[in-house]
């Protein structure tokens, strides 16, 4: 059965190949209907090989594929699904079927669907990849596989009201992940040089044995700066607006919902177990980079007029989250992370398919333009933007609530990572909670409140975009009513992360 | 032995033996039945074959590190095969096929009988540097194998190759004296040529400041070939001013067999000296890198761009030695495994850029615009080159170029340069910029109402360009899926 991991890689990738090749001599809706059927398989096996791996069972991957890949540096190509990549892997599989369908309705720009689709499957099948490697150096080539498909994504698919804007938007973006992930490889390349080994799961289990401090340190803190441009945590997210922005609605999706998760991923992943005692030594300083983005987002949201940078900035907030649930070291605060980050993938990427409708309708993302009055004007537009909107503030009941709830649980208990700071990251960190119903209110109130605004009328979403969200809004309520389905799919390999077994 | 008589291990100099046989044959064929180009064509491609062949041969024959053209009383080989020399051989002679089979069409037509003869003469000459341990041997092979380049410019017989070729020469004489100066430095503190005795020297005080000396003006005269900086700045113009498949050659063979002579010496030549001239190779290195990719972020003209993308490059084939102090034989590796990725990449890259010129109205002067829309037209060659250019910039799908990044990264990190390491972490961001326009515009659409730069005609691709272009391209594929090579071009001792 181990030949799902690579099913589930390989499909993507080689369906992305095969558009690309055939181009032009592809109508677009054809191309569409194909890359959502591919889409699909890719979830069917992504959820099959979740049920064969059985994550919730034990921390082991329950999964995995091992075959020698570069014997001069020590890489073998090694795959496994366990219970911290299995919820990423179908959120990302679910993501790309859900933009693939959307495609076949909206194109961003008629003639060129097919090769936009390639670089959407591309970045599925690349993510999925950077879910499944337990190889460093796997790892790494499958982190940098989605940079360029995404830079095309925006580059040329990208809001082209403004090229300038557009071009400076995709460089930043390509520019900045670009160099955090070379910064990473430093982090990688020192652990494999020192530990003689690039094998996640030995280095796992070894815990950071013969590795000494300074290299510890030295290690996690480059392994967190690369990671932290990815994630994107404060002061290095200032690629995220300006990406978000310019994006089409498909694109923005995917970064939200998978490129984003690729960052906290490759800290959980990558830097806590490997390098535990300098992650530790750093956490405090990560748990205020954190703290600093979570207030730094929620602030820039309650004046910021355009819609997508809103949910921009408040993927930032959301993200400072994930960062401080991390840093606590605490399984609780581990477990929220995780939590957090599907939350977010899920949220905001419902958030992005209606903010990106709406900017459609009315030709900008603008609170002015787009006016009071969305839940008259537009009803089942209103309600979902409003649902994302409260589940993004961390409604209980809804899924943005106990991911929140858990990290800030977690660095109220973080005495052991975070020093007698840790009460003061905690209420901090509740804080931006609080700014967060501020800034959705606000929201609220120009948009989907109040009486229904002057102009044109807008139609109500299609029943495709209802057919593309439904999934999400399910998603949404059922992990908020039912938590407990993701958090024991994850606390063998939290636990595990942490060294509980030790 | 008798004195003054050496003993000669002709399977271990075969491959030198087989390049200069091939120049001699190409002569006397014209000489004989002129005018057959074909034959001359045939000669030209078997030499460079055999000569792979006969480096196969050689390792698999004899042990390697094997020695011969040994001084008595163990004074030291001057020539020597390890795994090193045949993994740059290796490099030398896959870039001079490619070149070579660009050529047979381009300049090689004009002049045929010349140009077989001056490439062939300038890959002995690279092939021998490779293997050759001692500085008299190394100087001269180095010289060999580029002064031939002068006259393969030169060919072109109009004012531009002039031009290009007086420059290359000049700063061919230039390197020359300051290599020959560095040669006389380290003579005059080492008190041999010859690199095993050099290899064990550790001197202190007056002594040891020699022989740095020395070894500085030996790698800066080997810096003008590799196109170092502050030494490449004839890079751009010498490359513009050439005929692309010399300047391909400029950007491959010449700069192979530059790296062999840098890595030789500095490694093979001077291992205790090491903690000493890494700082002057990071130097060397990120310097290069920097006004490299700077300067090619400006730049508007394809080969101009690629002329400037090679300068970068050359950087990252040296970045390893600055982390020598960790593990020569690893930096050393890494080094040679870079070269190779990136010799690879770059050739399809050129092989692309000479297809455009040979159909371009503006020719080789054809700026970046000319590549707008490539894939519409030319889906082959638009995919090879965008392929070349994600390798060269070291980016998914160009697997081969990023574990080559890792490959050079490896060592510095190893060795704890974190301020090497962080400076050329920034600029992978920095090639990042053009590589990806440049690629960009392959794929663009053409701009409604621009009259297209390029007669939409498809191109005739003759077999030899095609056999070029799925060598390299080719080379570039199997390097990604399999990049082993990449990571450890050889194993075993320096030799």
């Amino acid at each position: 059965m181990s030949g799902l991991l690579v099913a589930v890689v390989a499909l993507p990738l080689g369906a992305a190949l095969v558009l690309l090749l055939l181009g032009r001599r592809l109508p677009d809706r054809a191309a569409a209907a194909g890359a959502t059927v591919v889409a699909a398989i890719t979830l069917e096996l992504a959820v099959w090989a979740v049920l064969e791996a059985r994550p919730w069972d034990g921390a082991a991957p329950g999964l995995r594929v091992d075959v020698p890949w570069i014997p001069g540096l020590g890489a073998r190509l090694h795959l496994g699904l366990d219970g911290v990549s299995a919820p990423l892997v179908v959120l990302t599989a679910l993501l790309g079927l859900l933009v693939c369908a959307y495609t076949v309705v909206v194109v961003p720009r008629p003639g060129r669907a097919p090769a936009l689709l390639a670089c959407l499957l591309a970045v599925v099948g690349g993510a999925v990849a950077t879910f499944l490697a337990l190889d460093l150096l796997v790892f790494f080539v499958a982190f940098e596989t989605v940079l360029v498909p995404m830079w095309f994504v925006v580059a040329v698919w990208g809001d082209d009201a403004d090229v300038a804007a557009r071009r400076d938007a995709a460089y930043r973006f390509i520019l900045f992940t670009a160099l955090g992930s070379t910064v990473m490889l430093l982090g990688i390349l020192l652990v494999a040089v020192r530990a003689g080994t690039t094998d996640l799961v030995e280095l796992a289990s070894s815990r950071g044995a013969g590795l000494d401090a300074g290299t510890q340190v030295a290690a996690a803190a480059l392994l967190l700066t690369g990671l932290a441009v990815k994630v994107p945590a404060w002061p290095l997210h200032t690629w995220l607006p300006p990406a978000h922005t310019i994006a089409p609605t498909v694109g923005s999706v995917l970064l939200a919902g998978v490129l984003l998760k690729m960052g906290s991923y490759g800290i959980v992943r990558v830097a806590v177990p490997v390098v535990p005692d300098g992650v530790a030594r750093l956490a405090p300083g990560l748990a205020a980079v954190g703290v600093v983005g979570i207030l730094w987002g929620g602030l820039a949201c309650l004046v910021e007029r355009d819609l997508k940078r809103l949910v921009a900035f408040s993927s930032v907030s959301h993200m400072g989250f994930v960062l401080v649930g991390i840093a606590s070291g605490t399984q609780q605060g581990l477990q929220g992370a995780l939590f957090a980050n599907i939350a977010h993938g899920v949220i905001s990427s419902l958030l992005f398919l209606v903010v990106g409708g709406i900017k459609d309708r009315h030709h900008s993302a603008d609170l002015a333009r787009v006016g009071s009055g969305l839940r008259d004007r537009a009803p089942r537009l209103g309600w979902l933007l409003a649902l994302g909107a409260v589940a993004g503030f961390g409604l209980p009941g809804l899924a943005g609530f106990w991911g929140e709830l858990l990290a800030v649980w977690g660095a109220w208990a973080g005495r052991d990572a975070l020093g007698a700071g840790a009460p003061w990251v905690a209420a901090l960190a509740a804080l931006g909670a609080a700014l967060a119903a501020a800034y959705v209110l606000r929201v609220l109130r120009r948009v989907w409140h109040g009486p229904p605004a002057g102009g044109p009328a807008v139609p109500d979403a299609s029943a495709t975009e209802v057919a593309v969200t439904a999934p999400l809004v399910a998603l949404v309520v059922g992990l908020g009513l039912m938590p407990w389905l993701l958090l024991s799919l994850t606390a063998p390999a939290a636990a595990a992360l942490l060294g509980a077994g030790r | 032995m008798t004195r003054g008589v050496q003993d000669v291990d002709w399977v271990l100099v075969s491959p030198v033996v087989v390049l200069v046989a091939a120049l001699l044959a190409v002569l006397l064929v014209d000489a004989a039945v002129p005018g057959r180009r074909r034959l001359l064509d045939g000669v030209g491609l078997a030499g460079v074959l055999l000569a792979g062949g006969a480096v196969a041969w050689g390792a698999a024959v004899r042990d390697l590190p094997a020695a011969t053209l040994c001084a008595g009383a163990g004074a030291g080989c001057s020539y020597v095969v390890s795994g090193l020399t045949v993994a740059l051989q290796g490099v030398t002679l896959v870039a001079a096929l490619v070149v070579l089979l660009l050529a047979l069409d381009g300049p090689g037509a004009r002049a045929r009988v010349e140009h077989h003869a001056l490439l062939l003469a300038a890959v002995a000459g690279a092939v021998a540097l490779a293997a050759a341990r001692d500085l008299a041997s190394l100087v001269i092979a180095l010289e060999t194998a580029s002064l031939p380049v002068v006259a393969l410019i030169a060919l072109r017989r109009d004012a531009r190759g002039a031009e290009a070729a007086l420059k290359l020469l000049l700063v061919a004489v230039a390197s020359l004296g300051v290599l020959l100066l560095g040669v006389a430095f380290v003579y005059a503190g080492a008190g041999t040529l010859h690199l095993a005795g050099l290899s064990l020297l550790d001197p202190d005080g007056a002594r040891r400041a020699l022989l740095l000396l020395g070894l500085a003006l030996v790698v800066a005269g080997a810096a003008f070939k590799l196109s170092a900086m502050p030494f490449g700045w004839w890079t751009p113009d010498v490359y513009a001013g050439s005929p692309p498949p010399v300047a391909a050659f400029l950007s491959t063979v010449s700069k192979a067999a530059a790296t062999a002579f840098v890595v030789v010496v500095l490694v093979v030549g001077a291992p205790l000296l090491v903690a000493d001239w890494t700082t002057l190779v990071a130097v060397l290195a990120l310097t290069t890198m920097t006004v490299g990719n700077l300067v090619a972020l400006r730049q508007r003209v394809a080969v101009r761009l690629l002329a400037w993308s090679t300068v970068a490059q050359a950087g990252w084939v040296l970045l390893p030695l600055a982390g020598a102090g960790a593990g020569l034989p690893a930096a050393a590796r890494a080094s040679v495994g870079y070269l190779l990725a990136y010799a690879v990449a770059s050739l399809a890259a050129f092989v692309v850029v000479v297809l455009v010129a040979r159909h371009h109205v503006d020719g080789e002067r054809h700026l970046l615009e000319a590549h707008r829309g490539l894939v519409r037209r030319e889906p082959v060659a638009a995919v090879a080159l965008a392929f070349a250019l994600a390798n060269l910039a070291g980016l998914p799908p160009g697997v081969m170029g990023l574990v080559a990044k890792v490959v050079a990264l490896g060592p510095v990190v190893d060795a704890r340069s974190w301020l090497v390491a962080v400076l050329a972490a920034a600029n992978v961001a920095l090639g990042l910029a053009y590589y990806l326009r440049w690629g960009a515009l392959l794929l663009a659409r053409d701009d409604a109402g621009q009259a297209p730069r390029v007669p939409r005609l498809t191109w005739d691709v003759t077999p030899a360009e095609g056999l070029a272009l799925g060598v390299s391209a080719g080379g570039c594929v199997v390097l990604s899926v399999l990049p082993a090579l990449v990571a450890a071009p050889f194993g075993g001792l320096l030799g």
